[in-house]
C-alpha cells in the first residue's frame, strides 16, 4: 500500500517536469484528432494513474493468495525416501490402528480390501479375524434375497456412509474424501497429509472461522470442515509404543502411503535392477558402435593435386 | 597389587554410580502407563525452535497490535502468521522424526 502511493508520488513528479510532459503531449496528439493543450497533460496522468490503481490491486490479490493456496508444508524425513528404503511395516499396522479407531468413522478406504493387508501389517488369521467382525451385504441368494454375513478376506473395507450425499448430510455439507489415494491426490501429499493433522491452531489475528468449521493453516483457504482428530493418547498402540499426535500422524500418513502405493517397494526393486542393468548394456553398445564406426573414423583422405 | 589412592577414588564413583543406576531404575519402574505423562515430540520442539524464529515472531506481534484497532474487519496478520511458521516448521522438520518410533 504505501510502495503504490510512493510510486504515484515519483509519477505525478516525474509527469509535472518538462522533460517528460512535451513527449507525452506530442504523443497524444499523433494519436487523437482534438487534442487540447490543457486536457493532454490531464489525460497522461489519468492513463498513468489508471496503470498504478491496477497494480496496487494486483498487490492486494496477491496478499490474499497465500491463505488460499495454504501454508507450504515443510519436507519429513519419512523412513521409506531412500531408493532402496522400505516401508516401516510396524508404522503400517500401527498406522491402520489409528484409521481403524479415529478415521473409519468418516472417511472410507473403498479400495482397500483385508487380504491386501496380509503380509504387509497383519497375518493371515489377523486379518481374518479382523474382517470376520464386520457385516456385509451379499447375494442373491436361491430365494432372490439379499442377506447379510460375516466379512471375508476378500471384502473391501467398510464404508462408513452408503453415499456421497449421506456422508455430505452427516458432515454439515462436506465430504470427507476417501482416503485410498490421498497421499497420491494432493500436492506433495505424505507431507502434507502429516503437516494437515498434526497443524491445527488457532488462527491468525484478524480471521474468524465460522461456526462448524476449523482453522487449518496447511488446508487451502484455511478453513477446514474436520475438527482436530489426533489427540496424545486417543489410541492405544498394541506394541507399546506412545501414542503422541505426532506419532499417530506419523503412522497414519505410513499406512496412508503404503494404501495409495502398495507396489512401491517391488517398484524401486526393480527401478534399481533395471537401471543397473541397462546402464551396462549402454556402455555394452557403446562399445560396439564405437568398434564398428572405427573403421569409418579411422579412413584417410589422400587429395591428388596433380592434373 | 597395591591400590593407590586414585583407584580407589576411581572404585568408589564406579560403586557410586552403580548403586544410583539401580536406585533410578526402582524409581522408574514405580510409575505405570498411566503415570507417565506423553508429551508431544512436535510441540515440544516447536517451543525450542522458537528463539531462532524470533524476528518474524516480533513481526507477527506487531501486526497483532496494528490489527487490533481495527474495526473494518478487512485487516488480518496472515502473511506474518505464515513465515513464523514456515520458519518454525523449516526447523523442526529435520528433527521431529528422531524423536518417533
Amino acid at each position: 500500500m504505501v510502495g503504490g502511493g510512493v510510486i504515484q508520488q515519483i509519477l505525478r513528479r516525474k509527469l509535472h517536469s518538462p522533460s517528460l510532459a512535451t513527449p507525452v503531449r506530442s504523443w497524444l496528439s499523433s494519436k487523437t484528432a482534438h487534442v487540447d493543450a490543457g486536457s493532454s497533460g490531464v489525460r497522461a496522468f489519468a492513463l498513468l494513474g489508471a496503470g498504478v490503481t491496477g497494480l496496487l490491486s494486483f498487490s492486494t490479490v496477491a496478499s490474499a493468495d497465500e491463505a488460499e493456496h495454504g501454508l507450504a508444508c515443510p519436507d519429513y524425513p519419512w523412513p521409506h525416501d531412500g531408493i532402496l528404503s522400505s516401508y516401516d511395516h510396524a508404522s503400517i499396522r500401527r498406522g491402520h490402528q489409528v484409521y481403524q479407531q479415529v478415521c473409519a468413522s468418516c472417511h472410507s478406504m473403498s479400495l482397500i480390501s483385508y487380504r491386501d493387508l496380509v503380509g504387509v501389517a497383519y497375518t493371515e488369521e489377523e486379518a481374518k479375524a479382523m474382517a470376520a467382525e464386520i457385516e456385509v451385504v451379499d447375494g442373491p441368494n436361491d430365494e432372490g434375497e439379499m442377506f447379510t454375513r460375516p466379512g471375508k478376506l476378500s471384502d473391501r473395507l467398510p464404508q462408513p456412509y452408503a453415499n456421497e450425499s449421506a456422508a455430505r448430510f452427516a458432515n454439515g455439507g462436506a465430504y470427507p474424501p476417501d482416503l485410498s489415494l490421498i497421499t497420491k491426490a494432493r500436492h506433495n501429499g505424505q507431507n502434507y497429509v502429516f503437516a494437515l493433522l498434526t497443524g491445527y491452531r488457532d488462527p491468525p489475528a484478524g480471521i474468524s472461522i465460522r461456526e462448524g468449521l476449523h482453522y487449518n493453516p496447511y488446508f487451502p483457504g484455511g478453513a477446514i470442515a474436520m475438527p482436530k482428530m489426533l489427540n496424545d493418547e486417543a489410541v492405544e498402540y498394541e506394541d507399546g509404543v506412545p501414542a503422541t499426535e505426532a506419532q499417530m500422524g506419523k503412522d497414519v500418513v505410513s499406512f496412508l502411503s503404503w494404501a495409495a502405493e502398495p507396489e512401491m517397494e517391488e517398484r524401486k526393486l526393480m527401478g534399481f535392477k533395471w537401471i543397473f542393468l541397462l546402464s551396462l548394456a549402454l556402455l555394452q553398445a557403446a562399445y560396439y558402435r564405437r568398434l564398428k564406426w572405427s573403421v569409418l573414423k579411422s579412413r584417410k583422405l589422400v587429395l591428388d593435386v596433380v592434373n | 597389587m597395591r591400590f593407590g589412592e586414585i583407584e580407589l577414588q576411581h572404585l568408589g564413583f564406579i560403586h557410586h554410580l552403580a548403586i544410583s543406576q539401580r536406585r533410578l531404575r526402582s524409581f522408574l519402574s514405580n510409575f505405570t502407563m498411566a503415570d507417565v505423562e506423553v508429551v508431544d515430540p512436535k510441540k515440544c520442539l516447536e517451543e525450542s525452535c522458537k528463539p531462532k524464529c524470533v524476528k518474524p515472531l516480533l513481526e507477527y506481534q506487531a501486526c497483532v497490535k496494528r490489527v487490533q484497532g481495527d474495526e473494518s474487519g478487512h485487516k488480518h496478520c496472515t502473511g506474518q502468521y505464515f513465515d513464523y511458521w514456515q520458519c518454525v516448521d523449516k526447523c523442526v522438520g529435520p528433527k521431529l522424526f528422531a524423536e518417533l518410533k
